[in-house]
């Protein structure tokens, strides 16, 4: 039989059926090679374990006798059996030994023996050793012991060949005994010397492994090609032949790993790494121990996880030859917080947790550890690497450790990888659990985690500042301006406030800042009522006084997260004097006079890293605006002057006393002392109103034309202010606690000579008829009044030319039109100058005008002189003409 | 009678995802990963086996001596391997049917990520119990 089987092997069909006979004649080779006694030889894997102890033993009627004189060789055998000892394997691993050599074949040996029954046997065993033969089905809680118990059973000290009957057969003399039965019927030689020694017997076992695990491995049924594999490298191994032996567990290996059957793993992948020592492959061995270190800790002791640690650190910290990077991905495991991810701004560093996972037995003691963060969105793979300040080491299981992240670039980050270094050794980890098992699933897997630990959001505002007055502040005068600083969702912690005045303006360092906290009581309307509606301190709020240093406020703690209301003083300067209007000089006024910049930087963040640039306008202006006029001209000429205060600023104006310091040519009538008329101080003047006060004054007789154009007139107005500083102008910053709440404002006044005087008065005398009518003669008079002293020279004449236009057309003038009439140069002469006329169309019509070409326009007043349309009857019905029909 | 059982569910990329010695028998250590290498080799046949049927029971596909190995495969690829050295099929049948309603509801939690690891105790009572119910020959229970 076995030689057919034999054969059938040399064809090597590929079919996998007859693959499966390949291994069973294999399998029954080697129950052959048990049998005879070379079964120590054999590797004990778990494929010959699991195979021959399932595997039933020859069961021949009854079982060879041992044949006589073979004393020697049942030595030989037994020595065999003493001598063998299980391979002391790597890290001290104690496996317990596999029930190789069941005592199966002691029990079926004997049993076949005809004259000994099954129960004696029992017997015996159970009083040598109290667990016995039957350990497979008596359910011995000592389970390892069936294996040394036979090999004890086999060797003990009787040599004697010739058995007493009621002895057992020991298991060298089975061996033997086989052996003799199983010469006598083998007839083919090739077989025989397969198993007439050891080494034959092997070299015929390889080539049948490695021809079943070809074939297996051709029809695809790789695991049980794999299995093979392994014995063949066992015996690779045994022989020395490390290299190939490396390569055939690395298959086995390789599958396991890839299928994750990690129980099968742990057996092989110990012999890998003893091979990979001996080979001096650092790298490989390093990656075996971190795999051994990364299984199931229930498949190895402590005290064996122990040793591949010990075996890492030691290559660590010695010189290896060609330093390679570790991947221990499988080892060391990381994950961000289960928490959202960290958010951070702009700009701003962080620290990061992060917990990780050391799968190793012991503390273990790093030299350093940095993480990489990647972009979440983007290929930018290339982010510096964080390193950890925090401790270096990693005890068992979970750790959390703190990176310090500096400003990064905005967007989503997720972990990248760990990266470290243990001695000399750089490791690298890009295993991540996600708070729990490490998923398994293939399509899973090659996914990165998708959830970001860290969020840096797009710079957008952290804080807003944003001036606190609406309308515009007193100039020249000591005023608060309001800052509302409004943190975004963002800490102002620390934050440092710079102030920095432009031209024409300069803050008042002795005064202490205000901070107070804020609310507008729009903040939970829209944003439209927000701005309008004006902030108003609460008055729950608190206020603190802090001084400010070159400019510079240093922000409390309290204010980090409110709204705070920033008031500092500044003192807008404007040197020139104001001017006041009047309609003979209308000024125009620019309100860019009274601008002033304010330049603001706002330093915070944890690292005053952040940095807010605001420049405002605050809006500054006088108090009031001053026009003049004068009211009414007197004959005699005094002059009613009617200055008009307007109150240019948001707050209730007191006037309590104004006066004028008049320029030259002109003077003040009454008292003299420059105050107006009537006494009604103090006048309240209401926000954006306009108060008027009069002045009587006259021009003095002074005829310095020069000296008039320079010197203005000064008005003085002292006046108190009672305002909101949040509104806008209010009253000044007391420097001094004696400094009185009286203001003085100055502004100068042009007043301007009247610069032409009418010399002559020209008045149309009213019409001597009620009607005018067509054809109908009518006097038309005008009185010509001197009405001062002519002193200019083109009317020293005493006679003065008069000419009356007329549209030819509506009037016919009968008489002169033009000529000359004599006038008396003395004031207050008059005369009539009558001309008639005869009215030529009905309607309203042009009435003749009276012009005096010599004298000027502007020498006289009431000019023209006389109606502008007068009204022409149509002529009465003459009846002489009428023929009776 | 069943005194040898070992089963282990194994997902769609080969993987052991949940194992369990169910056999009356005390837990035998040197065997437990003797029956593991039988199952994963019978992997080997299964793989074969499993697309020349409609039916998702089976049967033993792999004999190892007296031990035998009995396959069920869900609609997911997913396989129930039965290492067992009992003959009642139709109890093993069962057994199957109804481990597969238990992995199906492990399945639909939305916390189980498929492909990973049972880890649920619940599921382990409860295949335990059935291995109780359907494997163990009547007598001894």
């Amino acid at each position: 039989m076995m030689v057919e089987l034999l054969l059938l092997i040399q064809r090597r069909s590929s079919i996998v059926f007859r693959v499966t006979f390949i291994l069973s004649v294999v399998l029954r080779f080697m129950r052959l090679a048990y049998l005879i006694g070379y079964g120590v030889e054999i590797e004990k894997s778990p494929v010959n374990s699991a195979s021959l102890s399932m595997l039933s033993w020859p069961k021949p009627a009854t079982w060879p006798s041992i044949p006589p004189d073979s004393s020697a060789e049942v030595m030989a055998k037994e020595k065999t059996i003493l001598q063998a000892k299980a391979r002391e394997k790597l890290f001290d691993i104690q496996r317990k030994p596999l029930p190789l050599e069941p005592s199966s074949l002691l029990r079926e040996a004997n049993r076949r023996r005809a004259f000994l029954s099954v129960g004696n046997l029992s017997e015996l065993y159970d009083s040598v050793d109290g667990s016995g033969l039957g350990a497979h089905s008596k359910l011995s809680p000592n389970k390892s012991s069936s294996n040394l118990m036979t090999r004890t059973m086999s060797g003990p000290a009787t040599s004697e060949t010739s058995l007493p009957v009621d002895r057992p057969m020991r298991l060298s003399e089975i061996h033997v005994a086989a052996e003799h039965a199983l010469k006598q019927t083998i007839s083919d030689p090739d077989f025989m010397t397969s198993l007439s020694s050891p080494e034959e017997f092997e070299s015929r076992y390889m080539e049948l492994t490695k021809g079943a695990a070809d074939n297996y491995h051709r029809s695809w049924w790789k695991r049980h090609g794999v299995v093979l594999d392994g014995e063949i490298a066992a015996i690779f191994f045994k022989h020395g032949n490390y290299d190939l032996a490396a390569k055939s567990y690395e298959k086995v290996c390789a599958l396991y790993s890839a299928e994750g059957w990690e129980e099968l793993l742990a057996d092989v992948l110990p012999d890998l790494a003893e091979c990979q020592k001996i080979l001096k492959d650092e790298a490989g061995y390093l990656a075996s121990c971190v795999k051994l270190l990364s299984l199931e800790s229930s498949l190895f002791s402590s005290k064996e996880r122990q040793a591949f640690q010990s075996e890492v650190v030691r290559l660590a910290h010695s010189e290896m030859r060609h330093p390679v990077p570790l991947d221990v991905s499988s080892l060391i495991t990381f994950a961000g917080n289960p928490a959202p991810p960290l958010e951070l701004c702009d700009g701003d560093p962080g620290t990061l947790s992060v917990a990780v996972w050391s799968g190793f037995p012991d503390d273990i003691t790093l030299e350093s550890l940095s993480l990489r963060l990647s972009a979440f969105s983007s290929a930018d793979e290339g982010l510096k690497a964080i390193r950890s300040t925090d401790a270096r080491v990693l005890v068992p299981g979970r750790n959390i450790i703190t990176f310090d992240i500096p400003p990064q670039k905005p967007g989503s980050y997720v972990l990248g990888a760990l990266t470290g270094q243990i001695g000399k050794l750089s490791f690298r980890s890009h295993g991540f659990s996600q708070d729990g098992p490490v998923d398994t699933d293939e399509f899973m897997s090659f996914e990165k985690p998708t959830r970001p630990v860290l969020k840096v959001r797009k710079p957008r505002a952290l804080v807003d500042i944003t001036p606190a007055v609406s309308s515009a502040l007193l100039m020249n005068e000591l005023q608060w301006i309001g800052l509302i600083v409004k943190p975004i969702d963002y800490s102002l912690k620390g934050g440092i406030l710079h102030i920095d005045a432009g031209a024409e303006l300069k803050i008042e360092e002795s005064q202490m800042i205000e901070i107070e906290s804020y609310r507008s009581d729009g903040e939970h309307s829209s944003p439209i009522d927000a701005s309008k509606v004006l902030s108003r301190p609460t008055d729950t709020g608190r206020v603190e006084k802090v001084p400010i240093e070159n400019g510079k406020i240093k922000l409390p703690d309290w204010a980090s997260d409110v709204t705070t209301l920033v008031w500092f003083p500044v003192r807008a300067i404007n040197d020139t004097v104001p001017k006041g209007t009047s309609p003979a000089s209308p000024q125009k006024h620019s309100i860019v006079d009274g601008m002033r910049m304010i330049a603001l930087k706002l330093e915070f963040g944890a690292f005053h890293n952040q940095i807010f640039e605001r420049t405002i306008a605050v809006h500054f202006t006088n108090p009031f605006h001053v026009s003049t006029r004068v009211v009414d001209k007197c004959n005699d000429g005094t002059l009613l002057l009617q200055v008009i205060l307007h109150s240019e600023v948001k707050a209730t104006l007191h006037v309590k006393d104004v006066s004028l310091d008049l320029q030259a040519g002109f003077e003040h009538l009454g008292k003299g002392d420059g105050r107006p008329t009537s006494s009604l101080f103090p006048l309240v003047i209401a926000p954006s109103s306009k108060a008027g006060i009069l002045f009587v004054i006259r021009l003095s007789g002074t005829k310095d034309l020069d000296e008039l154009e320079q010197a203005d007139s000064m008005l003085h107005i002292k006046y108190g202010i009672s305002g909101d500083r949040a509104t806008g102008a209010h009253s000044p910053v007391p420097v001094k606690p004696d400094d009185s709440e009286e203001l003085l404002f100055k502004i100068s006044l042009k007043l301007k000579r009247p610069v032409l005087d009418p010399c002559l008065a020209v008045g149309f005398l009213p019409f001597s008829t009620d009607c005018l009518r067509v054809g109908q003669l009518v006097n038309m008079k005008w009185r010509v009044e001197r009405l001062k002293d002519l002193e200019e020279a083109s009317l020293s004449d005493d006679e003065i030319l008069y000419q009356v236009d007329a549209n030819p057309q509506n009037w016919m003038v009968a008489g002169r039109k033009s000529g000359h009439i004599s006038f008396s140069e003395a004031q207050g002469s008059r005369i009539e100058i009558a001309v008639t006329c005869v009215p030529l169309v009905s309607g309203y019509v042009h009435p003749p005008q009276l012009g005096l070409p010599d004298v000027g326009d502007a020498n006289i007043s009431c000019n023209p002189a006389g109606p502008h349309l007068v009204c022409v009857l149509p002529p009465t019905l003459s009846t002489s003409y009428c023929i009776p029909a | 009678m069943a005194s040898t059982a070992c089963f282990v569910i194994v997902s769609k990329n080969d993987i052991p995802i949940y194992e369990a010695e169910v056999g009356s028998a005390p837990k035998k250590e040197d065997l437990a990963y003797h029956h593991q290498f039988i199952l994963h080799a019978a992997l080997d046949v299964v793989q074969d086996l499993a697309w020349t049927t409609n039916a998702m029971f089976l049967r033993s596909v792999d004999r190892f001596n007296d031990l035998v190995v009995s396959v069920y495969v869900t609609a997911g690829h997913t396989r129930f391997m039965l290492l067992h050295d009992s003959r009642s099929e139709d109890g093993i049948k069962s057994f199957f049917q109804e481990v597969h309603e238990l992995y199906i509801k492990i399945f639909l939690n939305p916390l189980y990520l498929p492909g990973s690891r049972i880890a649920s105790s619940h599921f382990d009572t409860k295949v335990r119990a059935l291995a109780r119910k359907y494997l163990y020959i009547r007598g001894i229970y």
